[in-house]
């Protein structure tokens, strides 16, 4: 293990100290320097001077949900190409065939929840009788 | 190659760092009135340039408001992580030959794992606020921020093809005959629009779209709490700008001048480039941001890196 | 390795871990989760894997939580769920766990105690080395992970998306919004099912 490796590391943990110095230190110094005076219209949610109506605790379309989960996936495949990126000039063309065998697998997939009309938003969601 | 006095790196690229993030307030303001034809802050101090500072002021004086309704410790929490994030992320930017803070050998995932982690702060500042805006912008940041990070790691792995690292310094080092602009001008495209989004500017600013969601995630924020959800985004734009000048302009390289200038001057470059596009640039619809990550951006990444590898293998075998 | 660095670091993940089962609001329980994966990815560098500890971040901390926090704030649990969620953490709920996890320690300590443990053997591997690994012997493996991605796409699907048969429920964003009983829909834990579990 070579030596450099741990001297790398020190400078970036007196980083994130100090950082987190920066960032606690702002918060802690408005609430010292800042005033409180609550009173009953500051208490409620903003609504642009409209009283709220119920909770804000309301569900979201199934949608994002699936951004979510499309994210991971693709979060996933970029992982792999990270380090065939990397040694693809020690691979040669075998390992650039085999990348196109991956993302073509992955690519089927993709361009089957495209046509299903996961990918779109809308209108054009509306009239696939989606969400 | 870790600088020899950490101190001194780490505590002048903290305070370049905030320096320049405030002065872009200020710098922002100032260009957008220009283009705008118009004057912009004017009067405190010469050329207005005090307007930061007494903003300030303003802002650390001002009521240090949590709402009675709010999930009191996540809604302290959000704008630091913020701050934290973005500022950790220029721990591994090579300014100059030995001023850095760390050179890690996986530096670009460093800079990618910092960014991912940066959805925290927006999603949990609109889910602790409950408040219907902030919630709305919160999911829909958190949906935009998701979508566009896709494909902004896949847009640089063309430039760990051509150099065959992560490490920045030695991304530097391979753009001695060429900038990676050229031969990576796609990659740079989709950086930059990647960057624009991840940090919510304009014209990717809908999480906070002002005509319908008043500020959107940060509405209940007030005070210097505000204050940093605001420097945290121009500390974005002067991060990404950053990446933009290592990446694909040959960081410090440059002749005549000292390697210090020249990289802030390319930097300087693009922060101008990301307020010009906040001023001409109208904001699209969800619908159409959503269906240009997905349909647009994350084909022409994987299409960009293939290509890529195939000239690369052509060229040098 | 550094010891020291490992033990701050594992003491983090152990104790942020116990935090996650112990909170009974959902988000913070996930933000203590992303803490204790970020402090197993420095448990990663130290062990000399840099690679995989940005990895770890990228995907656990970055992707993976970030959905949970993005289903619970869909979901909007609210304050039925933490009272569900206090009725779950009394004393008798523990002894189970307890139990299986005093047998792992007893386990543990019985492999110590025999002493053939190689702890201190960790190089630093390269992210190339990484690379090399998966393109060469493993190749297999990284083609057959994305038959696996294709096939968590179409499950993605069809686990998400069902076509709805009543126009009005179309977004149900706006429906909800309109009805008196918001949120009180199917999918909701503590809706009887941990209210009658011993």
């Amino acid at each position: 293990m070579p030596d450099n490796y741990f001297a790398r590391y020190l400078p970036l943990l007196i980083h994130l100290v100090i950082v987190g110095i920066v960032a606690c230190g702002m918060v802690l110094l408005s609430w010292l320097i800042g005033w409180r005076r609550p009173t009953r219209a500051k208490m409620a949610p903003y609504e642009c001077g409209m009283a709220p109506i119920g909770d804000a605790r309301e569900r979201f379309s199934v949608k994002f949900y699936l951004v979510a989960m499309l994210f991971i996936l693709f979060d996933v495949e970029a992982v792999f190409l990270y380090p065939w990126a990397i040694i693809l000039r020690d691979l040669k063309m075998f390992g650039f065939w085999e990348m196109i065998v991956y993302i073509d697998i992955v690519l089927v997939g993709f361009f089957y929840i495209w046509k299903k009309g996961v990918l779109d938003w809308g209108e054009a969601s509306m009239k696939r009788g989606g969400f | 190659m870790t600088s020899p006095y950490p101190f001194a790196a780490i505590f002048g690229i903290l305070i370049v760092a905030l320096t320049i993030a405030s002065g872009l307030i200020w710098i922002e303001r100032r260009l957008l009135a220009l283009w705008q034809d118009r004057y912009g802050p004017n009067r405190v101090g010469p050329f207005g340039l005090l307007q930061v500072l007494a903003d300030t002021i303003k802002l650390l004086a001002k009521e240090d408001w949590i709402p009675p309704f709010a999930d009191k410790p996540v809604f302290i929490i959000a704008p630091a992580i913020i701050m934290i994030t973005v500022l950790m992320s220029f721990a591994v930017i090579p300014i100059a030959p030995g001023i850095i803070i760390s050179d890690l050998n996986i530096a670009l995932l460093f800079f990618l794992a910092m960014s991912s982690l940066g959805v925290y702060s927006i999603v949990l500042a609109g889910w602790s606020s409950d408040n219907k805006y902030s919630l709305l912008g919160g999911v829909r940041a958190a949906a935009q921020m998701l979508s566009y990070e896709v494909f902004m790691g896949l847009s640089l792995m063309g430039v760990v093809l051509l150099s065959g690292s992560f490490d920045l310094v030695d991304i530097v080092h391979a753009q001695r005959k060429i900038w990676f602009i050229i031969p990576q001008f796609l990659g740079f495209v989709l950086f930059l629009i990647a960057g624009l989004a991840e940090t919510r500017r304009l014209p990717f600013d809908l999480p906070e779209a002002e005509s319908e969601l008043v500020a959107g995630f940060h509405s209940e924020y007030s005070g210097m709490k505000f204050g940093m959800f605001f420097v945290g985004e121009y500390l974005g734009v002067t991060l990404i700008s950053a990446m933009i000048t290592i990446l694909f302009f040959g960081g410090w390289m440059g002749p005549v001048l000292p390697p210090i200038v020249w990289f802030l001057l390319k930097m300087f470059f693009f922060i101008g480039v990301f307020i010009l596009m906040r001023a001409s640039l109208p904001r699209p619809r969800f619908d159409q941001l959503m269906a240009w990550a997905w349909k647009l951006m994350l084909p022409l990444a994987l299409a960009n890196l293939l290509v890529t590898g195939a000239v690369v293998l052509a060229f040098f075998h | 390795m550094n010891v020291i660095a490992f033990y701050i670091a594992a003491a983090i993940a152990v104790l942020t871990t116990v935090l996650v089962i112990t909170r009974k609001n959902a988000v913070q329980a996930l933000l203590y989760l992303a803490v204790s994966l970020i402090s197993v990815a420095v448990i990663f560098y130290d062990l000399g894997a840099p690679f995989m500890a940005a990895l770890e971040v990228i995907i656990y901390a970055g992707s993976i939580i970030v959905l949970f926090i993005f289903v619970v704030m869909m979901l909007n649990l609210g304050k039925r769920a933490t009272e569900a969620e206090s009725k779950l953490l009394h004393a008798r709920m523990w002894i189970g766990p307890i139990i299986l996890a005093g047998i792992l320690i007893a386990e543990l300590a019985y492999l110590l105690a025999q002493g053939n443990t190689r702890v201190g053997a960790a190089h630093v591997i390269p992210p190339r080395d990484v690379g090399l690994a998966l393109y060469r012997p493993y190749l297999l493996g990284v083609e057959i992970s994305s038959m696996l991605l294709m096939g968590a796409l179409v499950g993605a699907y069809h686990l998400g998306w069902h076509k709805q048969r009543k126009p009005e429920t179309q977004d149900a964003n706006r429906e909800h919004a309109t009805s008196p009983d918001a949120g009180r829909g199917p999918v909701r834990t503590g809706s009887g099912r941990t209210v009658g579990a011993p």
